[in-house]
């Protein structure tokens, strides 16, 4: 019973892919400290506009991790993050206008965003597939009229701007620097929310979920609330978003929560890649850098260039550019004998594949590492667990 | 009374749009189980390459038909080598692809076209009718009866026909069918094809009431996308009722009720959704898929 629930985090650990995760514990903590040091350091000794840019991916790559709890770890498709994002930076607008304690409107930004998800999500994940996209497609589609509507809580079409997030006299910080402290303490903290969330039991409910709803049934695990659980965090997340967006850029409009948005956060989702923290990051980047990149390059060909660089990503790597060092290990170390690593070469199983899928993926993965008997031993062990499943 | 036909007459033309988007929609869905998102970019595009003809010096009849051609040549071609590698992996991956389909035509049209309103000529006269003295435009009527033709005549292709039979062969079990000598590859590519054409017909139609954009059909392809859902992903006459009820439906609701009007009458397809779905989750005519463990 326990077997596809104990597999599942091999495929899912994105931490497991790097090699730092391969060394032993000391390295790993140097790592993260020396990581961490530069996070902090940082800013002191980066321009403005660099310290501006990396405040921005931090306030997508939550937006897009809670995007990847519903969809990439729970594999409910949702079109309507964004909306959860937009509200999350009206509330916080609203708060900032009324003078209320920002501890308080940061709280009130995630609630509201969370209670309006539940709501949502108590509805759509009755639905199939396909039923929940279309109900948060309208989400974003409807709350951009809406928003437009609601001139007194929202401004309307003018949008609203509020300040809060000056550096304070006594830190002696300049304002960019300020703010990339804050953002970097709450998406830190979102991180390390998330990703317990995943490898503990409720990442296993929303893999099974995610691989076979009647499994979970089975099993005692409710596809139903895991889906509304999956669904509501999705929305805390995105409106701690929204809070650490108006942080950043001061200003919302009924344009913050627009459709095209929302589908931008879904590519960088998939891009970063799915089912992973650490691609919600690379993820998060994505949506900010890319825009930069092909504006700098040319302005007129700002679409077409994002349109080919997401194939060209996608082609190249499907399961997104956090796979990248796992693609390359395979390709470059295929002779090489490296015993520490070969369960982390293995491809995460298709996500919603039938058996019969499963089985010829199983094959690919014969394939993919050819005469290496300890390697192949490691995978026909999983492979034989899964196939219990 | 006569402004109630005038809307109707209106919401059944803006709704036969939604419903030739909303068929290519199901068509797609059903070879490939995708959702294609640049469903409404390469419609767009084939009414910018029939605008090309036209500025040609083609007739206007020549160059639509062409047009219609290309987009089923583009959509087959599009299918083969972009969509193909992603149809048996992560179905989100590959709606992905579709969205990066969609910017990169965009995209595309913006750099040849640029993002400027082009004028698009109309292939119906721009004359009005008078119908139990309501007046009613020949092209809203015109569109709607073109719509319900290309609706007749794909049921027969798929219903009568040998190629009929094999797509929906495929649509049903793609293994099977390889087993039974099917070219399976070459039929999804057919599928593809017809769903592009059927998407051009639709860009072609709206273009003179829209003006030629990029982004033309953004809004036309989420309206397809709720007749989809509302109608059942497996229901083709479903999509098509559901269109025109969600064309009729907004348009009476924008003018009849003062508390919603133009700007969120986009909101009433999916209160409509919300609620359908809840109380029928396979749609107004879908069938009940039941999924063996």
């Amino acid at each position: 019973m326990r077997n596809p629930l104990s597999a599942k985090p091999l495929s899912v650990e994105p931490q497991s892919v790097k090699p730092v995760a391969t060394g032993n514990r000391t390295v790993r903590i140097v790592v993260l400290v020396l990581v961490a040091v530069v996070l902090l350091l940082a800013p002191l000794n980066l321009p403005p506009f660099a310290n501006q840019t990396l405040v921005r991916i931090g306030v997508y790559a939550v937006a897009v991790l809670g995007l990847n709890i519903v969809m990439g770890y729970t594999g409910q498709v949702n079109l309507g993050q964004i909306f959860f994002v937009g509200l999350g930076a009206y509330v916080t607008a609203y708060g900032v206008k009324q003078g209320w304690n920002i501890l308080l409107v940061f709280v009130l930004a995630c609630l509201i965003a969370g209670v309006v998800g539940l709501l949502v999500a108590l509805a759509a994940a009755r639905l199939g597939g396909l039923a929940i996209a279309m109900v948060t497609i309208a989400l974003p589609i409807v709350g951009v009229p809406l928003a437009k509507r609601l001139e007194g809580f929202t401004g309307g079409s003018q949008g609203i701007s509020a300040r809060f997030t000056d550096a304070p006299d006594w830190s002696g910080l300049y304002n960019d620097q300020w703010q990339y402290y804050i953002i970097l303490l709450v998406t830190a903290a979102g991180f390390l929310l998330a990703r317990n969330l995943v490898r503990g039991k409720y990442g296993r409910a929303f893999g099974v979920v995610k691989e076979n709803e009647a499994v979970a049934a089975s099993m005692g695990v409710s596809p139903y609330r895991t889906k509304v659980l999956a669904f509501t965090v999705a929305s805390i997340f995105g409106g701690a978003s929204g809070f650490l967006y108006l942080a950043a850029v001061q200003y919302t409009s009924p344009e913050t929560l627009s459709f095209g948005h929302s589908i931008s956060l879904l590519a960088a989702m998939v891009i970063g890649g799915a089912g992973s923290i650490a691609g919600s990051l690379i993820g998060g980047a994505y949506y900010v850098l890319v825009p930069l990149l092909t504006n700098a390059v040319d302005p007129g060909l700002t679409t077409v260039s994002q349109g080919a660089i997401l194939l060209i990503v996608l082609f190249l790597l499907p399961e997104g550019l956090v796979s990248l060092p796992r693609v390359l290990r395979r390709i470059t170390g295929r002779n090489r004998d490296r015993p520490g690593a070969p369960q982390r070469t293995v491809p995460a199983p298709a996500p919603g594949a039938g058996s019969e899928k499963q089985a010829d993926q199983h094959q690919t993965e014969h394939q993919a590492i050819p005469d290496q008997t300890d390697q192949q031993q490691t995978i026909q062990h999983q492979t034989g667990r899964q196939d219990q499943a | 009374m006569g402004t109630f036909i005038q809307l109707v007459v209106d919401g059944l033309s803006t709704g036969s749009i939604y419903a030739a988007l909303a068929l290519a929609i199901v068509l797609v869905n059903q070879a490939t189980g995708l959702i294609n998102f640049a469903q409404g970019g390469l419609a767009v595009l084939s009414g910018y390459v029939a605008y090309a003809f036209v500025q040609a010096g083609l007739p206007l009849v020549v160059a639509i038909i062409l047009a219609v051609a290309l987009s089923f040549v583009l959509g087959a071609l599009a299918e083969r080598f972009l969509v193909r590698r992603f149809e048996r992996g992560d179905p989100d991956t590959a709606v992905v692809v579709t969205i990066g389909l969609l910017t990169l035509i965009t995209g595309i049209i913006a750099v040849i076209w640029s993002y400027n309103n082009l004028g698009f000529p109309s292939l119906f006269p721009l004359t009005s009718v008078d119908i139990l003295g309501a007046v009613v435009s020949v092209r809203s009527l015109a569109t709607t009866v073109t719509i319900v033709v290309i609706m007749v005549v794909l049921q027969l292709l798929f219903l009568r026909t040998k190629l009929g039979l094999a797509l929906r062969a495929v649509a049903d079990s793609p293994a099977s069918s390889a087993l039974s000598g099917l070219p399976v590859g070459r039929l999804l590519m057919v599928g593809w094809g017809l769903a592009a054409a059927l998407g051009a017909v639709a860009g072609v139609l709206v273009a003179p009431q829209l003006t030629l954009t990029p982004g033309m059909l953004d809004t036309a392809l989420v309206y397809a996308l709720a007749a989809v859902i509302l109608g059942g992903l497996s229901s083709p006459i479903g999509c098509v009722v559901a269109a025109w009820a969600i064309g009729v439906l907004e348009n009476l609701v924008a003018v009849y009720v003062p508390f919603i009007g133009h700007d969120l009458k986009i909101a009433v397809p999916f209160a409509l959704i919300f609620v359908i779905l809840i109380l029928r989750p396979q749609g107004l005519f879908g069938r009940k898929v039941v999924v063996r463990v």
